[in-house]
């Protein structure tokens, strides 16, 4: 009677025990919990181009909360960070070169993302310095065999090398290394992506059709990974991995013939036509989910002219009305959100639309377009200087490297208020590896501004040099140059003679040249970092965040190809033989002529012996030796001689057969 | 390299010797022996793919393509791709060249891109030489090497390992500049023999003369196939115009054209792949080698290399010969250890000896010059200004020079 | 009268031969013999020790990334003359005027050292008798144009590998003015001389090391003479068969026998290795000085000479081991080394044995070894072996296949620069043609060794025949 409710009290009682039970776990997981969180961005380009920049960004909590296990949190990598002991690690693979005039030099993306050809790999240890080179090792071997490429190769001492401070700010046991020609395709990008929780199947990563991908002018697929498990000293926020994956892709026109109208006008471009593929909702692991579309300051600013001609309305709400349609281009899907770039210099700020992906489905997949409406033309913001490397001289024996630098226009905008007064200096660092067989000769290093050379102390604020080893290291220059601002062009310059290898040192193709890596030009006094307006919810998105953060503008320069002279690969047993001859020939004349001595005084006294007494009295001194009946000398001592002779041949046959004895008892047993 | 080798021998050695320390105490011997005397007794345990093209630069496209349809037909039978070692000596997938980027054909009519979304390539570009192949086949290895360039095969595994290029009598040209001579291929292959690395081995060799490579073979257990016999070359099979190159050797194609109609559990013997070649289709008569291996062809199916297809054998208590061999291994590690102990503690021992005898002797005699150095050390650590003391010293030297010239004038 | 003329026409010479490298100096860029590697190996090319200096200057070791190989007095020396100009003058003014002083000492230096041999030549042909005979016969015809010391002299200072070497900016005038130092102060017993230049000579490039044989000789037994074997017989000839009737010639003789010294004096041997010790202790204690915060003698020994010995740079240069190690296989590379600088070693011995009674002209054969053999040969070694072996034209007088040898000469140093240009600058050509060339200069110098040798040993037996000739005539 009273059992009943009683259980029915005891059931409730029980599940909403669990109830609590489950809220109060996730709860706690809500805390701290690894975290994912997938976003693309989307920018159009000047030259008729699209940038997206793909950014995955998932976090785990130090070990001390929970163990070693990870819930979506890559293991390998997380393994990687404890084996190796790992602070911080940037490994990129890229294939092309980002056009700092055209697609922007000075914004976080290009400074951030754009990379030198090839593989670039950095990382940061946390060990004794005496093992940091054999940890480094260890890392290139796992990461070969983790992203399929031939990473292993910088495990030897003459390709990487230890920055001190010009390849960043502070970095204690940094080791940096690139591969300019390592080939970048598919394989590479396989299991960068099986580090995502939900492969290329959900999500954003299902644009990834690869043929598209690699059909891009350039793309830059990177993995940066900074982990505080062992510094203790500052909040202890475990692993976070970034992996970006950055393309300029062709909007590749299904309209190919275009009319006089239409070529003025930018491309109208979709997911679709980009990448032949939609994205059918989020992947339901992801944190936040979202897909931006970003318009740079120029851009904004010549739309804000239309408008203006236009007299739609003031450029202070364009935001509301770019959200419904713009008088420029048209969005084929809403967005949810606009952020404008809070005030910074330059009075067009640049704008950015957020549509989140998770409302969609596979029923309705989100396929963002536009449209353009009327023809738009603007450019990138530039960093302060456009940097170029060249090669200078002739043959194969000797050469220059030359670094030249031109002011964009931006930087006459930046600083025409410093130009008033003279001290303005315009600092840049520059960070060069070589290799060793460019035997770089640093006193020969010469700096012109304006086409006018400058004494190296004026302008070198600070230099170090580790100079190249021969088959042991590369030689590494990290300098500090203060421009004059007003300037309007630089250059540095300096001499190397080429080196001469072994011939088991040169590739397969070593006709094709060897590689330069690229140097690394950085703007410390310029922070390429865009504020948005402030908002509650920016700090959940990372792509914001990384907008927001200050880091100085950064630009690779072009890889170089040196042609070195090649020895004749099939001469190796013809020059052996040769080389050898020669010194035999040497050895032997030089003994002969110096042992000639006894067998030509014997010939010469004979001979004087002959001529002093002729045929006749020789006869006649045998007859009358005959009739004394004593025996002549002569055929005496010949015989005596060749018995001697014979005894000497036997003496030397016996010394070789000893000698072939025991030969073949040591050798043969 | 030469080193490395006799470190390898040494421990080889070293091994051998466990063995007849192992099988000395009885509990074992059987454990032993049946190790020692393993190519009939093991069962087929597990499959491997090593997978060789080795021709680089872009003309070379139908090599990469060979390698490749061959590596899709072996994932497609059930080899997982942990245990494909595939080597490509040259990127055409992402090639400037390539028309279709990250995707290689081997077919006019593009319908299969061999390029799919998931190719794990093991080792490319300058990476594929004959030192790494015969390292990967000998499994000799850095220690720092990870797992998935390794061939971890055991005396269980038939292995297939499949290599295209250019080649010519008895050898294998490696990237256009080194060569795999047939000679080192059979060493390669008797060491993998001799360290129980594989049960059956399939050699599939597609390049001219491709018969002269294996000639030197003579390890039991070995097959091996070649597209043409000693004089004959090996023809490419069809142009594609689209991609500028032809994009595909005869040999593959036919060998393909045989394993396209068959899924994982056909079962169609070797014998029948091996009839299916036709010299007049293939331009070259593909020669094959059965004198070292046991088993009659027609009943060995080809889903033995090519696959990974287990006969499952029934056994009433799990891992019957595992605690056997695992114990043999302990008991045979014992002694070793013991006996290496014992060799540190001597050396130790006598080297404290020497060190105490030699410091002793040298105490004396070093004390007096060790001081006097150490004195002018000093002093030349005091010295600050290095340069001027060097100039003077060298400004000293002709005024001495002619002083003493002219006393001993 | 005649002589007097003679002088001046020789200092007219030398004048003219300092005022055209003077000259040349002026185009440095024009003609860039500097970065020839005829002329510039990487021991002896001043950029090198441009760039050692500027490291040290950067408070970086000098041998810091293979760059720098020679010794850091040098860099002492010639650092900061890479640095300073004058204005108005081209920037290598002032290390280019060292190497034309030290070549213009080489020159002083070597017409001493023959003034030496010629006083010592003439005196044991007077005590052989022999001088009425020499002056008639062939080898004294050269000498009837100008002294041979001043044909030396000439040959070095206009030598176009001399002038080449010294306008094209390569250390090398030094490293011959101290083995020249060395052997004159040996010729004329100036003990601590010779010991100091030999130092200088074996820190400044390894090679001159073997010169100790000949450098002892001559301090032991006193320059060239005929073999002292003919000296004796000779003696004991004149003391028995001269009746006891003209005692003055005994005088004479007894006056001239300390001066042929026979026998081997040990003293100033003794005073040599003394001085050699205390010269080297010296100069190694600047060395260890200069180089002592960057990781001291060993690291200088090790790149220097080591990087001489275990031919580490690949570069080409007129010798033939470049090539040979470029393409040989790394296993081999030990033994070959080995051997070939046991080659050097091998031939002292025997060559010390059979021209003892030589120690100049040893020394010349010894520079000329070691200028084919050594690791990064350069045209200035063998132009101080081509000026010394003026010394001995009247004894070489007869030497084959001279004509030969100096054709081959102009061809190898015309055809050389073409093959390098045609490999190296225009890429028609490969890498077989210079070193074929390297070759044949290698060949042309062992003929040149090979027959001068010879030529002397010929020379040596026929004073022997003159000398047992005019015996016989005594006696009959």
């Amino acid at each position: 009677m009273a059992v009943l409710p009683f259980r029915r009290v005891f059931v409730f009682f029980f599940i909403l025990c669990f109830s609590l039970f489950y809220a109060s776990v996730a709860l706690g997981s809500g805390i701290d919990d690894e975290e994912f969180s997938e976003e693309l961005l989307l920018r159009p380009l000047p030259d008729r181009k699209v940038l997206s920049h793909f950014q995955f960004r998932s976090r785990a909590p130090p070990n001390s909360s929970n163990g070693r296990h990870h819930h979506l949190f890559p293991k390998a990598i997380s393994q990687l960070v404890q084996k190796f002991r790992l602070k911080e690690m940037e490994l990129s693979f890229t294939q092309g070169r980002w056009n700092y005039d055209l697609w922007g030099g000075f914004d976080p993306i290009s400074s951030n993302n754009a990379k030198p050809p090839g593989v670039e790999l950095w990382a940061v240890f946390d060990v004794p310095q005496h093992h940091v080179d054999s940890s480094w090792k260890n890392l290139t071997h796992a990461l070969s065999g983790l992203f399929c490429a031939s990473i292993n190769f910088l495990e030897s001492s003459t390709t990487y090398s230890a920055p001190d401070w010009g390849f960043r700010p502070a970095s204690g046991r940094l080791r940096y290394g690139t591969l300019p020609r390592e080939a970048v395709c598919t394989e590479n990008l396989t299991p960068w992506l099986k580090l995502l929780p939900c492969r290329d199947k959900a999500g954003v990563a299902a644009l990834m059709d690869r043929p598209s991908i690699y059909k891009g002018f350039y793309h830059s697929q990177r993995l940066h990974l900074t982990s505080t498990e062992f510094d203790s000293d500052d909040v202890d926020s475990g692993i976070v991995l970034e992996q970006t994956l950055t393309v300029v892709l062709q909007t590749n026109g299904k309209k190919a013939v275009l009319t006089s109208q239409e070529t003025k006008l930018q491309p109208s471009w979709s997911l679709t036509t980009m990448f032949g593929r939609k994205i059918n909702g989020r992947c339901v692991l992801a944190k936040s989910s979202n897909v931006y579309l970003q318009l740079d300051r120029g851009l904004v600013a010549v739309l804000n002219n239309l408008q203006k001609e236009n007299e739609i309305s003031a450029p202070g709400n364009l935001a509301y009305e770019a959200s419904r349609s713009n008088h420029g281009f048209e969005l084929s899907v809403k967005p949810d959100r606009v952020l404008e770039e809070a005030e910074s210099q330059g009075k067009n700020p640049s704008v950015l639309y957020e549509f989140a992906v998770g409302k969609y489905s596979n029923s309705e997949s989100f396929d963002l377009g536009l449209t353009w409406k009327l023809p738009v033309v603007w450019s990138c913001q530039q960093a302060p200087l456009s940097a170029s490397r060249f090669l200078m001289g002739s043959g194969n024996e000797r050469g220059a490297i030359a670094i030249s630098w031109k002011s964009s226009q931006l930087s006459q905008q930046l600083l025409h208020p410093d130009v008033i007064e003279e001290n303005c200096k315009l600092q840049v660092n520059v960070f060069q590896v070589v290799p060793w067989y460019i035997k770089v000769y640093y006193h020969t290093l010469q700096v012109f501004v304006d086409e006018r050379l400058e004494a190296v102390s004026d302008i070198v604020e600070k230099i170090r040099v580790s100079p190249s080893e021969d088959k042991v290291s590369p030689g590494v220059m990290e300098m500090i140059l203060k421009f004059p601002c007003g300037m309007k062009s630089a250059a540095i310059t300096l001499e190397f003679d080429k080196g001469f290898l072994h011939i088991d040192e040169y590739p397969p193709d070593a006709n094709q040249g060897f590689d330069i890596p690229s140097a690394l030009i950085s703007y410390p006094n310029f922070h390429a970092s865009i504020q948005f307006v402030e908002d509650k919810s920016l700090d959940k998105s990372p792509i914001l965040a990384k907008f927001q953060e200050k880091s100085s503008v950064r630009s690779y320069t072009e890889v170089l190809l040196v042609p070195l002279t090649t020895p004749d690969f099939s001469m190796p047993y013809n020059v052996i033989t040769i080389t050898c001859t020669v010194f035999a020939l040497y050895f032997g004349s030089l003994l002969n002529v110096l042992r000639r001595r006894v067998g030509e005084e014997e010939r010469l006294l004979k001979s004087k012996a002959a001529k002093k007494t002729g045929q006749l009295p020789q006869l006649l001194l045998k007859l009358s030796a005959k009739l004394r009946g004593r025996s002549l000398e002569t055929p005496q001592s010949s015989s005596t001689s060749s018995s001697f002779v014979s005894s000497k041949l036997i003496l030397k046959v016996i010394l070789v057969a000893g000698l072939a004895v025991a030969w073949q008892f040591y050798f043969a047993s | 390299m030469h080193c490395k080798m006799c470190t390898l021998f040494d421990s080889m050695a070293v091994l051998m010797l466990f063995l007849v320390l192992g099988s000395s105490n009885f509990g074992n011997c059987m454990a032993s022996s049946s190790l020692l005397s393993s190519s009939e007794s093991t069962m087929h345990t597990n499959n491997w793919a090593v997978l060789v093209c080795t021709s680089r630069f872009w003309f070379n496209y139908r090599h990469m393509a060979n390698t490749l349809s061959l590596y899709r037909t072996v994932k497609r039978l059930g080899i997982p791709d942990e245990r494909i070692i595939l080597m490509l000596a040259d990127d055409m997938a992402c090639n400037a060249r390539n028309k279709y980027p990250a995707q290689v054909f081997n077919n006019e009519n593009h319908k299969l891109n061999l390029y799919g979304d998931n190719v794990e390539v093991d080792y490319r570009g300058y990476e594929v030489t004959v030192e790494n192949f015969l390292r990967v086949l000998t499994g000799r290895h850095e220690t720092a090497v990870p797992r998935s360039k390794r061939l971890l095969s055991d005396e269980g595994s038939h292995i297939l390992l499949y290599m295209t290029g250019h080649g010519g009598d008895e050898f294998l040209k490696f990237q256009d500049s080194e060569e795999l001579q047939s000679h080192d291929l059979a060493d390669a292959v008797k060491q993998m023999k001799e360290k129980h690395r594989f049960k059956e081995l399939l050699i599939m060799v597609d390049t001219c003369q491709a018969s002269t490579l294996f000639s030197q073979l003579q390890s039991p257990g070995v097959l091996a196939i070649g597209s043409s016999m000693k004089g004959e070359n090996s023809y490419s099979h069809h142009l594609d115009s689209d991609v500028g190159v032809s994009v595909v050797d005869r040999f593959t194609f036919y060998t393909l054209a045989f394993f396209e109609r068959l899924n994982m559990y056909d079962n169609a013997s070797l014998s029948s792949l091996f009839n299916s070649y036709d010299p007049s289709m293939l331009m070259s008569t593909a020669h094959y080698r059965t004198d070292l291996y046991q088993r009659r062809l027609d009943e060995v199916p080809v889903t033995n290399f090519f696959g990974s297809v287990m006969e499952t054998i029934h056994t009433d208590s799990a891992y019957r010969a595992l605690p056997r061999r695992s114990s043999a291994g302990v008991e045979v590690k014992m002694p070793s250890e013991q006996s290496a102990h014992n060799n540190e503690r001597e050396m130790l021992i006598d080297s404290n000896i020497a060190n105490q005898s030699s410091g002793f002797k040298t105490e004396d005699q070093k004390g007096v010059l060790t001081r006097l150095w150490d004195t002018f050390g000093d002093r030349i650590e005091k010295i600050e200004d290095v340069d001027s003391f060097v100039s003077y010293g060298l400004f000293m030297m002709p005024p001495i020079l002619l002083l003493f010239s002219w006393l001993s004038w | 009268m005649a002589k007097k003329k003679k002088e001046g026409s020789f200092w007219i010479w030398v004048t003219a031969s300092i005022i055209f490298r003077l000259i040349l100096i002026y185009f440095p860029s024009n003609l860039n013999l500097s970065s020839r590697p005829e002329v510039s190996t990487p021991l002896t090319s001043l950029r090198r020790l441009a760039e050692g200096y500027w490291l040290k200057q950067s408070s970086v070791s000098p041998y810091a990334g293979s760059m720098y190989h020679g010794s850091p007095l040098l860099l002492a020396v010639l650092g900061p003359l890479t640095i300073k100009s004058i204005e108005g003058q081209p920037n290598n003014l002032l290390y280019s005027l060292v190497f034309v002083i030290a070549d213009f000492i080489n020159a002083l230096l070597i017409r001493a050292i023959g003034q030496k041999l010629q006083i010592t030549y003439s005196r044991s042909l007077k005590s052989l008798d022999l001088d009425t005979v020499s002056k008639s016969s062939a080898f004294m015809l050269v000498a009837a144009a100008l002294p041979s010391r001043d044909i030396a002299a000439l040959i070095y200072l206009w030598n176009p590998f001399t002038i080449v070497a010294c306008v094209g900016l390569s250390t090398s005038p030094i490293e011959n003015l101290a083995i020249l130092l060395s052997i004159y102060g040996a010729c004329s017993r100036i003990v601590p001389l010779a010991a100091f230049g030999w130092v200088m000579a074996t820190h400044l490039s390894l090679y001159p090391v073997i010169l100790i044989v000949p450098v002892i000789l001559l301090l032991g037994y006193g320059t060239d003479t005929p073999p002292r074997k003919l000296l004796l017989q000779r003696r004991g000839g004149k003391l028995e068969d001269n009746p006891s009737n003209d005692s003055d010639f005994h005088q004479g003789q007894a006056m001239k026998e300390p001066e042929l010294a026979i026998v081997f004096s040990w003293r100033p041997v003794n005073l040599f290795l003394l001085w050699i010790i205390i010269w080297s202790l010296y100069v190694l204690v600047l060395c260890g000085i200069y180089v002592k915060q960057y990781g001291g003698l060993n690291e200088m020994f090790k790149s220097t000479y080591g990087f001489i010995l275990t031919m580490q740079d690949l570069s080409p240069n007129i010798g033939v081991l470049w090539y040979f190690f470029a393409e040989v296989f790394d296993f081999f590379r030990n033994f070959f080394l080995i051997v070939f600088h046991l080659n050097i070693i091998f031939m002292i011995f025997p060559l010390a044995i059979r021209l003892n009674h030589r120690p100049c002209f040893l020394a010349f054969v010894y520079i000329t070894i070691s200028s084919m053999l050594k690791s990064y040969p350069s045209v200035g070694d063998s132009a101080l072996s081509l000026g010394l072996l003026g010394l001995f034209v009247n004894e070489l007088a007869e030497m084959q296949f001279s004509f030969f040898i100096f054709c081959v000469y102009v061809g190898v140093s015309l055809l050389s620069p073409v093959m390098h240009n045609l490999w190296i600058w225009r890429g028609t050509g490969n890498a077989n043609f210079y070193y074929a060339t390297a070759m044949a200069y290698a060949c042309l110098q062992i003929i040149l060794v090979v027959e001068s040798v010879s030529a002397m040993l010929n020379h040596d037996r026929k004073l022997r025949k003159l000398s047992s000739a005019k015996l016989q005539n005594v006696k009959s």
